[in-house]
């Protein structure tokens, strides 16, 4: 586990810049958001779970969360198609906040290429580390 | 900043035209208002429980889904939008949510200053009178790269048309929304005591937008703009869209102001069906109205009930409820004092 400050990593799961986080099982990625991006996101009010079978782009907005009257997106990290949706959170919304890398998950997508991995960070390198120094500056965290 | 300051527009435009702009990649202050009243929903919303389509329909009052959060709203003339649009990478647009919003709305609540009604910024999207009543209504959200936050200066509102465009499900809930919103909601008129002219209310907001956005150019709207509404207009005017899965919740919820709520709850207790309706303001019971088909001997103690819950929290509830239970002679077959905390959601 890294830890930066009061917020943790797990170091066996990749990152987005976008604080989206990836668990690989095979070619199947687990998603969610990362305990520093559920916090910036807010007291979150309602997720919008995506359709099992709908196939995402790398990069590309796929589902989305609202906050304080706020519309946020969220960027699939690599390119495939939905397998599963974490339905629970639909209706249970505060999980997200609460168990970021649990219950809280968001949907788990079958990756065309596990190519899109290299694009990631993992917890415990240096460039993860300026991104979150960068970020926590950017959002006084 | 570009400022494009537009006047009255088609109700379609005072929508699409924000849309487009983080499309387009264009960093745009933008202030118009609608000809024509319409309904406006939030992004997530699910339309079918949240407004009467029917009733829409039959006076000619179109709807349309915004990509913004927030709720269902009547918008017409008497409300001038600013709309926003920032690339994320924009200074202005750092920080977080709270700084955001606090950034941009402290301009508004200025604006409303001079015009001769204090307000000011609640966190954490909030303009408010100084008597703490709602004056602005925000929203936001991120397109693309960008970020789009809009809001209004509200110069009258149509209380009656709002609370009847929303679905609702008994006019005893209808009544409470609309009272709700004329205790809990105010506007320019309400407070200064007139009607105010356009450029009255447009000067200070743009003046007080430039403290923050800096020099705003004037400009005319770019033919791409225009181009981009028109291929916008097929998805955002389709039934798939208008009627895209939203959130459900049980039962009725009304927001009124960030702290203000207006729910209705069922709940099938033994002894038969409770209905409990209640105005939340914070976590208390601001008022309560208890319904069903259930026994209750005497039958007026439902009213004392009633009256004994208000002004309680939803914590004291239980309490209310165990006391009552013991000093007054009820007699409620089936129904037991923890039916009404489920109904009552405490």
């Amino acid at each position: 586990m890294t830890i930066i400050d009061r917020f943790e990593f797990p170091d066996e799961l990749y990152y987005t810049k976008e604080h989206v986080w990836a668990r690989i099982d095979g070619n199947v990625m687990t998603i969610g958001l990362s305990q520093f991006g559920q916090e910036l996101a807010g007291q979150i009010v309602y997720v919008e779970v995506p359709r099992v079978g709908r196939k995402v782009a790398k990069g590309e907005p796929f589902m989305s969360m609202e906050s304080g009257k706020w519309v946020g997106r969220i960027k699939s990290p690599v390119g495939g198609t939905i397998v599963a949706a974490n339905e629970e959170i639909e209706w249970e919304c505060t999980l997200v906040n609460q168990e970021p890398y649990g219950k809280g998950w968001l949907a788990k997508i079958e990756a065309t290429t596990l190519d899109d991995l290299k694009d990631l960070l993992r917890a415990n390198s240096p460039e993860f580390a300026a991104l979150i120094a960068a970020e926590r500056a950017k959002y006084k965290k | 900043m570009r400022l494009y300051h537009l006047g009255h527009v088609s109700w379609l435009e005072s929508q699409l035209i924000y849309h487009t702009q983080p499309r387009l990649g264009m960093e745009s202050l933008n202030i118009l208002a609608p000809r024509e009243p319409y309904v406006c929903i939030g992004y997530h919303q699910d339309l079918a429980q949240e407004v009467d389509v029917s009733y829409c329909r039959e006076h000619s009052i179109p709807i349309f889904r915004r990509e913004v959060g927030g709720g269902a709203v009547y918008l017409d003339g008497n409300q001038i939008f600013y709309q926003l649009i920032l690339h994320k990478d924009n200074p202005l647009a750092q920080g977080d949510k709270a700084a955001f919003y606090q950034r941009l709305l402290e301009p508004v609540a200025k604006a409303y200053g001079d015009l001769g009604v204090p307000a000011r910024y609640r966190p954490v999207n909030d303009v408010i009178t100084l008597e703490g009543r709602k004056i602005s209504g925000t929203g936001a959200a991120e397109i693309g790269d960008y970020l789009v936050l809009v809001g209004n200066l509200i110069a009258d509102f149509d209380y009656e048309t709002m609370s009847r465009v929303l679905r609702v499900p008994d006019e005893k809930y209808r009544d409470k929304v609309f009272k709700s919103m004329r205790e809990n909601l105010t506007t320019l008129k309400r407070e200064a005591g007139r009607a105010l002219e356009w450029d009255e209310m447009v000067t200070p907001l743009l003046r007080r937008f430039e403290g923050v956005l800096g020099p705003l150019e004037s400009a005319e709207l770019p033919k791409a703009v225009y181009e981009q509404v028109k291929a916008l207009k097929p998805q955002f005017l389709s039934e798939e869209w208008l009627y895209k899965r939203g959130k459900k919740l049980p039962g009725r919820e009304v927001k009124i102001a960030s702290d203000v709520h207006i729910v209705q709850r069922v709940h099938k207790a033994p002894g038969g069906l409770l209905r409990a309706t209640v105005e939340l303001k914070g976590d208390r019971l601001a008022s309560v109205s208890l319904s069903g088909d259930f026994f209750c001997y005497p039958q007026d103690a439902v009213g004392d009930l009633e009256a004994a819950l208000e002004y309680a929290s939803l914590g004291q509830v239980a309490d209310v409820v165990a006391y009552f239970y013991a000093t007054h002679k009820i007699e409620t077959p089936g129904v037991a004092p923890e039916d009404w905390q489920k109904v009552l959601g405490a």
